[in-house]
């Protein structure tokens, strides 16, 4: 089954992003395809290169990042919901004429086009969050 | 991006317009399926039908109007708006702004629109 992921809430102040990261490990291990995930509204939270959780919490920020580079996987980042969140990445904070940037680079930053496009050629979309 | 098969999308609104960022980012997702050609169904629902009010004055609190943005939806080849009538009776709202092309649906009908859709979006 070809599945991609939307995810929509905050790492730490919902259970969603964690509950879509076990779900794209898991269908993974169960040699599912992932087309795409795409982060969207709070969700956009879980690209940030800077969230730093206590040390002896799990770091759902590094599980993205490492499950990206495992499987080589397409996160693709709404633009337009994580700039106006204050999350850019390097290009873009250029071109707002921002000093730092904030986005992990396991992330692509793209419009919504990219969401769509994965629906239509994804078997399932599941939603977290909402 | 490749050429994608169409789906029907049902994009299912239950946010009122102005207390969260969820009107304006579903309606961002509907004008963006509807740019790349894809069936695209809108079914406001609970504190959803306050998006279509007319003369909204959302300048009052130094934001866009929504109700402004939804008329362009046809532009962009989403024709498809419903809103539950169940909802409307509960808030006691009457006259909804008649420049949106907006169709009433019973719950059973709202049930329909559920099956019918290969994929939904809930903001």
């Amino acid at each position: 089954m070809i599945f991609s992921i939307l995810v929509l809430g905050a790492p730490f102040n919902s259970q969603s992003s964690y509950s879509a990261f076990r779900f794209v490990k898991a269908a993974l291990e169960s040699e599912h395809t992932i087309y795409r995930v795409f982060f969207y509204q709070d969700g956009i939270h879980n690209s940030s290169a800077i969230a730093t959780p206590p040390q002896d919490e799990f770091n759902l920020y590094q599980g993205w990042q490492d499950l990206q580079k495992k499987y080589s996987l397409d996160f693709v980042t709404c633009i337009a919901a994580a700039a106006r969140r204050g999350l850019l990445n390097e290009s873009e904070a250029q071109r707002h004429n921002k000093d730092n940037s904030n986005m992990a680079k396991q992330f692509d930053l793209s419009g919504l086009g990219q969401l769509v496009e994965a629906t239509a050629l994804s078997d399932q979309v599941i939603t977290f969050g909402q | 991006m490749n050429q994608p098969e169409t789906k029907r999308i049902l994009i299912v609104n239950q946010s009122s317009p102005y207390s969260s960022g969820n009107a304006k980012e579903s309606l961002d997702l509907a004008l963006a399926a509807g740019t790349f050609e894809q069936d695209v169904s809108i079914l406001f629902t609970g504190d959803a039908c306050y998006q279509l009010l007319a003369a909204q004055n959302p300048k009052e609190i130094d934001s866009k109007n929504l109700n402004q943005m939804l008329k362009v939806l046809p532009i962009y080849g989403v024709e498809n708006l419903f809103v539950d009538q169940q909802s409307l009776f509960d808030r006691n709202i009457k006259h909804l702004d008649e420049d949106l092309k907006i169709i009433k649906v019973s719950t059973s009908e709202s049930r329909e629109l559920y099956q019918n859709a290969t994929t939904v979006f809930r903001f």
